[in-house]
Parts: C-alpha cells; structure tokens; sequence
C-alpha cells in the first residue's frame, strides 16, 4: 500500500490518489500472521487465559518476535494486528508493538496515560517489565517492580487494564510527540477492531448458512441477509478508512489527524454492528457462555472503550472540520 | 500492479483541467446528482455534450470517432476524478450515452452500430424502456408483448419510469418474446422509433414537481425486425452501465456529490449557529467519517479493478453513498429549522433548494437497483449467503 503526493490538488479532500492493493511481501506478512494466530491462538487459549495467564507463554513466544514491527511502517503493523485481533490474542503484543515501540524504547513495556479521560488504565502492565508514564514534559520510563499496580477487573480478560500509581526519585522524561502516539494508538486499535469484526461477520455467515427453521438455512431469509450485509459494508468501510490512516500517519500527510479520528469511529461501528448484529443471527446458542461468540462480543466493546469511546472522537472530529 | 501518477497521468490531467477551464458551462458546477430543475434537455446540456464529444473528451476510453482518446483506466479515473471534484455532468440527458452507445457497440449489428457516434454526441436522444407497473426490481417479469409477424414485430404493452420519453427519437425496449420459458429467456431488445404509430406518451410529474419520465403504451406498434439488439430471447445479457472501462471510477461521482452535500451542510451549520450544538457537531463528524471512508473503500475497489479483479467494493457504494446522500439532505432540512419548509425563491436566497434535494435523493436509493436489492446482491453474490426463495 502506497499513498502518493504527485498531485496536489487545492481541493482538500477530493483527491486522494491511494493504491490499497498489498504489495507481495504485505500478502506474505498477512498470510503468514494468520496461519501463525489460528494455529497458536485457538478460542481454548483464549478462554484458558481468564484464570491462568500461562496458558499464553507458549504464543508470547512466538509474538515477541513480532513486536519488531512496531519500529517499520504503520500499515505493515496493522496487517498483523488485525489477524491479532481475530483471534483475540492476548497478552503484551499491543502494549509493546504499539505504545512502547511507539516511543522507540527497547525490550517490552507500556505507556501510562495519568488523568486521562481516554485511557484511564494502564494496558497490560502487570506483563511488561517497564512503564513509561506520561508527564507534561514527556514520559518518564519506571521499572514496574517500582509502581503500585492495580488491576481492574474488565469485560474482556484477554487485555488487562491497570492503574498505576507510584512516587519517588525518578529519572527525567524523555520528550516524545504526545500527539503522534496517540493517533499511532486509535489507528492500531482500530486495526484490531478490524480482525474482531471480521471474525463476528465471518462466524455469522457460517451460523446462517448451517443453521436451518422452516426447513431452510436461516441466511435464505431476507431479514438475515440485510442485516449481514449491513454489517459486512461497515466492516468494508471500517477497513478502507483504517489504512487510509494508517498510509497517511506512514507519509506524514496532513490529512493523518482527521484520518485517525476516522479510522477509530468507523472500527468501533464495524466491530460493535458485527457483535450485536451476531448475536442476534445466531439466537439462543450465542447468549450461552459455552459457546465462543461472547470472547468477540467482550473484546469489541472494551476496544471501542479503549482510546476514547466513538463519541469523543466524534468530537475532535468535529473540532477539525467546523 | 501499483498506481503511478507519472508524468504522463498528470500531462493528462493538465490538457483536461485546461479544457475544462475553458469549455465547461459555469451553470453545470455542481450539478452533482442530475438535481438540475429544467425540464427537457436544456441547450446548454447539448452543447456541452457535443463539446466534450468533439474533444475526445466524452467517454476517454473510447476512440476519437466514439468521442474519447483511448484513455487508460487510470486516465479514466483522472477524468472521473475532475468531473466529480466540479460537479460536473457530462450532459443531463444519460441514456444513449452512459447505456444505449455501449450496448449498442457490444451487442448490435453494423447498422446499429453506426448509431452509436450520434448517440454518443447527443444529436440521436434516446430513453430506455425497462420497468412496468409489475416489474420493477423483478425486472426479468416485464410483460410488455412483441409477437413476431413475417419481417416485423407487433408490440403491445405499457413502461413506466421512462426518463426522456417525450424528448426521444428512439427507445431501446426490452420486450417479452416468448412468455413459455423461463422468465429471464424470453426478452428482446428492440429499437423502437419513438414516431410509430400505436406509441402514446404521458409525462409523469415527479414529487419534486419536474416532469423527467413517462409512461408509454404501445398498441400494434410496428418494428422491423432488423431492430432487434443482440439475439432474439436473448436481450436479458444486454444488461445496464455497459461502460465497462469506466466501472472502477463511477463511485466517484456520487461519493463526491456526498462529499459537496456535507461542505454545504457544515457552511449551513455554521451560518444558523448550529455546529454549537454537540448533537449537531457529533451528526456533521460521523458524516464526515462515512464519507472518507467511502472515499478510501472507493479507491480501494478501484485498485482491484485495475488489476482486472472483480470489485464488490461497488455495491457497497451505491448502497452506502444512497443511504448517506438521503440522511444527509434530512439532516440539512432540519438545520435549516423552519426555513427548510420555504419552497418561493423570492422568499430568502436559496430557499427551496435543499427540500428540492432531499425529495430528489428519495429517487436514489430506489433507482439503479434499490437498497434492498443492494443486500440481497452483497448476500448472496459477495458473501455467499444461501439464496432465497
């Protein structure tokens, strides 16, 4: 995925000249991220990981080596996200890759965000060996060992949300570009957003079509179909607004501010359209806790909390076009 | 395959936006939706169709004798591109050149294809006879009756929703041929000279008020036989839009005629004082988020048809663009409070004009398939949904 400049057009916004075809080594990373998350990630880690954080080792080994994404280009990051978020990964990819790379820090951290109406907690600290803690001037990186943590109980186990609390002689911050980890951050979890909504529509579109009354498959009917297929076009818009983003945080384009705003608001509708939406489609079976549509229906609401709710990027949006 | 705005891409550009500085007509801007309120097909529409014609400038993909410049699918979205970002139509008149030429050049004989240049360049006027009162979205039912008598059919029958009809010289007809087959194999295409005898025209107002469709009865209308299009029983494959070069970019018109409708909606928002109000700025801000990401979805589909893929991408966008371009109008009348429902020119500046829109937009998610086909298609033929009964 390239975005060009050649052309520049005094009519802001007309003209957007993008390529989204995946290049052969983008196919090669996203196929090769996929089949690595289904084998390694199964809905049964999935589930053992609520009372037993080891059942992840074995796939945190393997995710490590990924986190070297974090340091290239955003685009290349949200391919493999989005295959993370489809199979709910758990565990300190996002923190590391997204928030710690995202600093350009070494080894495996986080970022805490202090009186933030956005980010209140503290994403997987418990897992990480070093925070780095927004202060005015930049981010002071702390030693977890050296931090109160508190870990708040959420909807969805797979991410774990912190507060973090701590005082004393700390070194001085490092200065960073607040703003630009913050738009790396909704475009990422937006990317994940993505997966989780593909995976919703993807196990909606199986039930329909299996799952027969009236002696015909439930997806024969309209009232099914139309609402598949509304929330399959969220999930394609969703999908081209978030690397839209992705390529203009990549290019430095200006356009990279409202993009990011957009990416988030559009993955938080694609995601929580296809939990619902989901729900709905597969009855009675998908309100039981055996059955796995719930570990979605957990992950797409608690994102679309995370990173400011849809309706508080609606309102920088808002700031930025009126 | 990568796009590359090269050189010789924006030399092109440079020789249209040159032309169109020139030659485009100041009172087609913004024309965006075929929202124009003239009746008939104005002069200036015929002109400029003509124009663009004679430029090569009319259908870029085609050779100059069909009005083009055998422009490549990027030089076509370059064109599509510049339109859309103007608003510009290429004629308020789009049967014979959007669908009538196309499907003539695929599908007639030589003789029919020698009506293509003219009706490329406006001078032959076409309508399309396709929906009855009871075939609309199961168009495939279509009733009206050509019985073949020795070198000529006889047509009996009515269409309806036929935009044109009293200012055509031809109709391109879809006709039921044979009613002991199954539905989709007993049409054929006919043209059908608008001046034969047994044709009665009747102007239809729309709920705008404009009159731009008919209906039309034919009664023992004659045709030669030779007016078949394509094969007899066989008219169901001479199917819409035949522009085939020109699929990847036809979104970009309607998503940019959303985009225009959003900028007008953020000025109105701004001149009442209601981008105060939070509910109001949260409205203009998802707006604005479907519409960059119908932008980008766009661009996306494009890049699959570039490389000869098939792009589903469009049929999310007529879905999605229809849907947004109704609800944005809406929104438009209720920011602008009780003026909204002021339709006399004379009573403030532009009074009228948004009611005027939002009743047109009704049209757009009804028209060219409605949403409701739209989900049906996404369903089964993008998703893979068992069909229905």
């Amino acid at each position: 995925m390239v975005q060009r400049h050649e052309h520049d057009d005094p009519r802001e916004g007309l003209s957007l000249n993008v390529d989204f075809t995946l290049s052969d080594d983008q196919q090669l990373l996203r196929d090769t991220a996929r089949a690595l998350l289904d084998k390694e990630c199964p809905p049964s880690l999935v589930r053992a990981y609520q009372d037993d954080v080891s059942a992840a080792d074995r796939l945190w080994e393997h995710l490590l080596e990924w986190t070297e994404l974090g340091r290239g280009p955003l685009v290349d990051l949200c391919l493999f996200l989005e295959e993370a978020g489809a199979v709910l990964a758990p565990g300190p990819f996002f923190a590391t890759s997204v928030l710690w790379d995202g600093l350009g820090l070494d080894g495996i951290g986080t970022v805490a965000f202090i009186d933030d109406v956005t980010m209140p907690y503290t994403i997987d600290a418990d897992l990480v060996d070093q925070i780095a803690v927004v202060v005015p001037d930049g981010a002071v990186v702390i030693d977890r060992s050296r931090l109160t943590l508190n870990p708040v109980q959420t909807l969805d186990w797979t991410r774990h949300l912190v507060e973090v609390s701590g005082s004393g002689d700390f070194d001085p911050p490092r200065p960073f570009d607040e703003e630009a980890l913050r738009e790396r951050a909704y475009v990422a979890i937006a990317a994940e957003l993505l997966g989780t909504a593909r995976s919703l529509l993807e196990r909606t579109i199986a039930y329909a079509t299996e799952r027969h009354q009236f002696d015909r498959p439930i997806g024969s009917f309209q009232a099914i179909q139309h609402k598949i297929a509304d929330m399959a076009l969220v999930y394609e818009e969703a999908w081209s607004a978030v690397y839209y983003a992705a390529m203009c945080i990549d290019a430095g384009d200006d356009d990279r501010h409202r993009a990011a705003h957009v990416a988030k608001i559009m993955a938080g509708a694609a995601a929580t359209r296809a939990a619902k939406d989901g729900i709905q489609v597969h009855g009675g079976i998908g309100y039981t806790w055996e059955h796995d549509l719930h570990l979605y229906i957990r992950r797409a609401y608690q994102s679309e909390h995370l990173f400011g709710t849809s309706d508080w990027h609606r309102d920088r949006l808002a700031e930025l076009i009126l | 395959m990568r796009l590359a705005w090269g050189p010789e891409e924006e030399a092109f550009r440079a020789e249209l936006v040159d032309f169109l500085d020139r030659h485009a007509p100041k009172r087609a801007l913004g024309l965006d939706f075929a929202t124009s309120e003239e009746e008939g097909i104005p002069e200036w529409s015929r002109q400029w169709q003509a124009t663009l014609f004679d430029h090569g400038w009319l259908v870029p993909g085609y050779p100059p004798e069909l009005g083009g410049r055998n422009a490549t699918p990027v030089q076509t979205l370059i064109f599509q591109e510049e339109m859309a970002a103007r608003g510009l139509p290429r004629s308020l008149h789009f049967p014979g050149w959007a669908i009538v030429a196309p499907s003539l050049l695929e599908f007639g004989t030589e003789a029919q294809k020698a009506l293509a240049p003219a009706s490329l360049r406006g001078d032959m006027v076409w309508c399309i006879g396709m929906s009855e009162p009871d075939a609309g979205s199961d168009l495939a039912s279509l009733k009206t009756r050509a019985v073949l008598d020795g070198d000529h059919f006889v047509v009996n029958g009515q269409k309806v929703w036929t935009s044109y009809a009293m200012w055509s010289q031809k109709c391109f007809c879809y006709t039921r041929t044979n009613p002991d087959v199954p539905k989709h194999k007993g049409i054929t295409v006919l043209i059908i000279d608008m001046d034969t005898p047994g044709i009665d025209i009747r102007p239809l107002r729309q709920i705008t008020g404009t009159t731009h469709f008919a209906e039309v009865f034919f009664s023992d209308v004659v045709v030669p036989r030779e007016n078949v299009v394509g094969e007899i029983d066989a008219g169901w494959r001479i199917t819409m839009g035949s522009l085939a070069h020109e699929r990847g970019g036809l979104w970009l018109q309607t998503v940019s005629g959303v985009d225009h409708a959003l900028t007008d909606l953020v000025g109105l928002a701004k001149r009442t004082g209601a981008d105060g109000n939070q509910a109001v700025r949260r409205r203009l801000a998802d707006a604005y988020a479907q519409v960059s990401a119908l932008r980008a979805l766009g661009y996306k589909g494009f890049s699959s048809f570039a490389q000869g893929s098939s792009a589903p991408e469009h049929s999310y966008l007529k879905l999605a663009t229809s849907e947004l371009q109704k609800s944005l109008f809406e929104l438009g009348m209720e920011l602008e409070g009780p003026a909204g429902i002021v339709v006399d020119p004379a009573h403030h500046e532009g009074a009228g004009r948004l009611a005027f829109s939002f009743f047109t937009s009704f049209a757009s998610t009804i028209a060219g398939g409605t949403s409701e086909i739209q989900r049906n298609i996404i369903a089964e033929r993008v998703l893979g949904l068992p069909r229905g009964k």
